[in-house]
């Protein structure tokens, strides 16, 4: 390929076959490149038009939704929105986004628009939700375009073996089977388009009714899990990852692991090419001995999936702890959950900074067109705080040169202060409590300064424990004190302990695995599929993911994570000293703790529950979304939680699964999503269904209850996670055991047996046996009938005979 | 920022509406007096907050004898209730209540509603604040009243940061206006 910077452009424009007989998938595509060189010769100004791509190799029907626009799903969001119905939580009663504002929209009133306040709530999480889908289709974009540049458009795609059914949210969304990154790209062209749709529905003067922003954040949140799905098709099967392998290598991890006597390169984001570029380097000139990578977030997970021999130095919530601690002697940042003040903090410790995205160039200068050792040198010498490389194949070298040039003089430097300058300091506070008010979880970190004014540090370390690392304390301090740093000297030993052992990411889950537990998934005899995902957003390092996980898999329900809390997951350890990665095996199967990767790889929990509709139900996927949703929403017992969901990301990742039915439970920090999709479980109306093989209509128990909730504390997520899982279809012993494990949490947690189990009662085999006398008392007490096991069905079309 | 009705947490603000600061239990007396359905909202850090010689479970008791009121906990605070054997307290999230409070003909867990007056603490105060926001918007046939330490500006009435000796003072006023106390 050229030199020059190629525009690989394709664009999709599908026809959507409404027959669903039709098994032709028409694909328009476009290439250009400015210069190419090619077997055929060299060329300048090359176009190619592709009209039509026949996939006439697989023969499975199309769906009635291939590659669906905005409002194609509108009638199933519309469903599930009926049953679980926003409530909005405004955080402002004003909106502000237009200059005819700020409007006022308290009571009834309307802006200048015409909108309202729960219009206005809803166009405000479409909006979080489009930022956080552009976040990750950008990344995907940038995969994509860079792979093909590098391995070429025919380049295959693969999951790994037993991956038959491949790529199965493409298959779902699109009806495309993506074999080639040729293929990845008109898949990428078709989500860019739909989130130009759903943001500019956004605009003033555009969508006027919160139930129609509401659909629009479905629709986004399945073309993220969409981008999220070929991101990580695309770098497992070109960069060397685990391929849907549940042995996928146990890794170091923890800021302790990080060995001192090397150069430390330290990367941080989610884009895997830029640091590849270090690994490779480091392997290629046998450096390995004089210097070592670790990630943090995402780009942790992807590192390590590619070579193992790369740390995972910690969550998100780490990064400013680990840069002031001065172990990182060059800092490289990709993208997305990198703090936009790293230059700035990297620069406190002598440690350059090199950005190497478009969307986090940091102010840094662009050197991407200078000569390498320049580049070196200036960076060495401190002349620069940083620079910005879109080349990634420089940085390996950039960052590793640089790294081992500095670390003997690093060593030698001391960057925190000591205990002694610290109780010095704390004799000036102020005692303003500002640190405390702008401490996110109110920490009360006043107290802890003016203990170690006494020299006590126990305070600041409890306080460094829970710290996620914001350090608003610090700008909120009037004396300009670096508190955080203050907290990192007092859990310096903690600090040094973080050692650990985590299983990086494995990537998709096999189809033989969803053989293996399909049946029971479906009829509830394995009580659910747990899964910990999302950001690092919660007091107390990993105890309390860690706690959610061991609780549930220790009750064999499959327990699968991914990006920073499948991080924190794996930063406790037993009184064997093992991580619950080392303790439980990483197969999709009852009991497991299976990673499947970063943020990207969020897409392969989806792609689990869609396979098992494909597998067990024999379901066809292919552009097929509301009947494979409606499957799901009734059949498979997945609960997401993302304990510490801080970003827009994560509200796009949670949207992709609302769509498909499966509810999310969120931290209390997650209430200010402010929009929860919440059930009422009395509401016969709601819970009334299709039974598919008659057309009556059944009332159910309330399952799921809710499908998107902010829990206040564990024991709260624990009891709704318990009873979350429950599902229409459960068999009488599926349900018999979920409603077991359901009551044994409620008592564990609440102390007391819980007065809703009659509800969930239909027929005397889903009684627990060992709880038969107490629960028959409370069905007598609320006159209980017995009730039908419908094949429950949202749609009327899946009615067998067509619902006429 | 203590004594004074700002948001606890720097961040926290709202707008344009916001609470009235409350520095003792007189202002009360009119809302009492037109508001006879009362809940009592009891969040997961009222069993580590102390009271007198006891907790902020026990004043909760306290407050619902003299008040003659209903009590939710949230967030997993019911079992310290029932550790204590009282009995009219119910379990339900703190995301259920900002949803059905938002509901004029909601009657609650325990049938005896719908309510016409809230008092609330005892949550972390983001979530609080999320959950008054939800009922000042939405729940307009409720008055509102947070009894937690810190200033919640979607309440109708909340105390302004108050010093900590000078609160529970405040609190014992409050249960004295409803009839209770010694």
């Amino acid at each position: 390929m050229s030199d020059s910077q190629p525009y690989y452009g394709a664009v999709c424009a599908s026809q959507s076959p409404r027959t669903g007989t039709e098994n032709v998938m028409k694909k328009k595509a476009y290439f250009r490149a400015d210069e190419a060189d090619t077997g055929l010769g060299k060329f300048k100004g090359l176009e190619v038009r592709i009209g039509t791509i026949v996939d006439d190799e697989w023969d499975e029907p199309m769906g009635p939704t291939p590659m669906p626009s905005p409002t194609d799903l509108r009638s199933w969001d519309h469903k599930i929105l009926s049953k679980y119905q926003p409530s909005y939580m405004p955080y402002c009663q004003v909106c502000c986004l237009c200059t005819m504002g700020k409007c006022d929209l308290t009571g009834d009133k309307r802006g200048a628009c015409g909108l309202d306040m729960k219009g206005q709530q809803g166009r405000i999480v479409l909006a979080a939700a489009n930022i956080g889908c552009a976040a990750h289709l950008a990344h995907s974009r940038h995969l994509i375009d860079h792979l093909i540049e590098q391995y070429g458009p025919r380049t295959k795609l693969v999951q790994g073996p037993g991956t038959e059914i491949h790529a199965p949210v493409s298959r779902l969304v699109t009806g495309m089977r993506p074999r080639t990154l040729e293929d990845a790209s008109i898949i990428i062209d078709y989500c860019e388009t739909q989130l130009n749709h759903t943001l500019s529905a956004v605009a003033t003067g555009q969508e006027g009714s919160w139930l129609d922003f509401e659909s629009k954040v479905f629709h986004i949140g399945m073309v993220d899990q969409l981008g999220m799905e070929i991101a990580d098709l695309a770098q497992v099967s070109t960069l060397d990852m685990p391929m849907a392998d549940p042995d996928a290598p146990l890794v170091e991890s923890g800021i302790g692991m990080m060995d001192m006597e090397k150069a430390i390169i330290l990367t941080i984001g989610h884009n895997i090419v830029p640091a590849a570029s270090i690994t490779d380097y480091i392997t290629e000139k046998r450096l390995g001995d004089q210097a070592e990578v670790g990630g943090m977030c995402c780009t942790a997970w992807d590192i390590t999936r590619r070579d193992p021999k790369a740390k995972v130095v910690g969550p998100i919530s780490w990064q400013l702890r680990f840069i002031r601690s001065g172990r990182a002697d060059v800092v490289v940042v990709d993208e997305q959950c990198v703090r936009t003040d790293v230059v700035q903090e990297a620069k406190k410790v002598k440690a350059p900074v090199i950005s190497t995205s478009d969307k986090a160039v940091m102010g840094l200068p662009d050197r991407s067109d200078d000569p390498i050792d320049s580049i070196v040198k200036e960076l060495i010498s401190g002349k620069i705080d940083g620079c910005y490389i879109s080349d990634h194949s420089m940085v390996g070298e950039i960052a590793t040169k640089v790294a081992i040039a500095l670390k003997p003089a690093r060593r030698k430097m001391k960057f925190f202060p000591s205990k002694k300058q610290i109780q010095k300091m704390a004799a000036e506070c102020k005692k303003c409590s500002e640190c405390i008010r702008a401490c996110p979880n109110d920490q009360n970190v006043m107290e802890a300064v003016l203990a170690a004014e006494t020299g006590n540090m126990e305070p600041l370390r409890d306080v460094y424990r829970n710290c996620i690392g914001c350090a608003r304390c610090e700008s909120a301090c009037p004396n300009d004190y670096d508190l955080h740093s203050w907290m990192v000297v007092a859990g310096e030993k903690d600090c040094e302990e973080e050692k650990y052992m985590v299983r990086t990411g494995r990537g998709a889950i096999q189809d033989t695995e969803i053989r293996h537990v399909g049946q029971p998934i479906v009829f509830g005899e394995i009580p659910g599929i747990i899964a910990h995902v999302g950001c690092a957003n919660y007091p107390g390092g990993g105890d309390d993911v860690h706690h959610m996980a061991e609780e549930f898999a220790k009750r064999r329900y499959i327990i699968v994570t991914s990006g920073c809390a499948a991080i924190s997951m794996g930063h406790v350890r037993d009184e064997n000293g093992q991580s619950i990665y080392e303790r439980r095996s990483g197969e999709f199967d009852a009991g497991s703790v299976v990673n499947v990767g970063s943020c990207v790889a969020n897409s392969h929990i989806a792609g689990a529950a869609i396979k098992i509709a494909a597998i067990f139900a024999k379901r066809n996927l292919r552009g097929n979304y509301a009947e494979i949703a409606d499957y799901i929403h009734h059949r498979v017992g997945a609960v997401g939680i993302s304990w510490g969901a801080m970003s827009q990301k994560a509200a796009s990742i949670a949207a992709g699964f609302w769509r498909l039915g499966v509810p999310v439970i969120v931290g209390p920090h997650g209430s200010k999503y402010r929009r929860m999709l919440l059930g009422k479980a009395e509401e016969e109306r709601d819970w009334t269904v299709y039974d598919a093989r008659t057309g009556d209509r059944v009332v159910t128990a309330p399952g799921p209850e809710h499908l998107f909730y902010a829990a206040e504390t564990v024991a709260e997520a624990n009891v709704l996670t318990a009873k979350l899982v429950i599902r229409p279809n459960d068999t009488g012993k599926g349900r018999s055991i979920k409603l077991s494990h359901y009551i044994d949490i409620h008592e564990t947690y609440y102390g007391f047996f819980p007065d809703d189990i009659w509800t969930y009662i239909r027929r005397e085999t889903d009684i627990p046996i060992t709880l038969k006398d107490k629960i028959l008392a409370q069905m007598k007490e609320n006159k209980w009938k017995e009730k039908k096991i419908p094949d429950p069905t949202l749609l009327k079309e899946q009615v067998i005979g067509g619902g006429k | 920022m203590v004594m004074k009705p700002v948001p606890w947490q720097t961040g926290e603000i709202c707008g344009p509406d916001a609470a009235k600061a409350m520095k003792s239990a007189d202002v009360l007396k009119r809302d009492f007096g037109k508001c006879k359905k009362r809940l009592l909202i009891v969040g997961s850090e009222a069993p580590t907050q102390k009271h007198g010689k006891g907790d902020m479970v026990d004043y909760a008791i306290e407050l619902s004898k003299a008040g003659n009121m209903d009590v939710i906990a949230t967030g997993g605070a019911i079992k310290a209730f029932v550790e204590r054997g009282f009995d009219r307290a119910k379990t339900m999230g703190a995301m259920e209540l900002a949803y059905r409070l938002q509901h004029p003909d909601w009657v609650g867990p325990f049938g005896k509603g719908p309510y016409d007056m809230i008092m609330i603490y005892g949550q972390p105060y983001y979530m609080q604040w999320t959950l008054l926001s939800a009922v000042m918007n939405f729940g307009t046939h409720i008055t509102a009243i947070a009894i937690g330490r810190y200033f919640q500006p979607h309440a109708k009435w909340s105390f302004p940061n108050m010093k900590e000796k000078q609160y529970h003072v405040v609190l014992n006023e409050i249960v004295e206006l409803l009839g209770g106390g010694k």
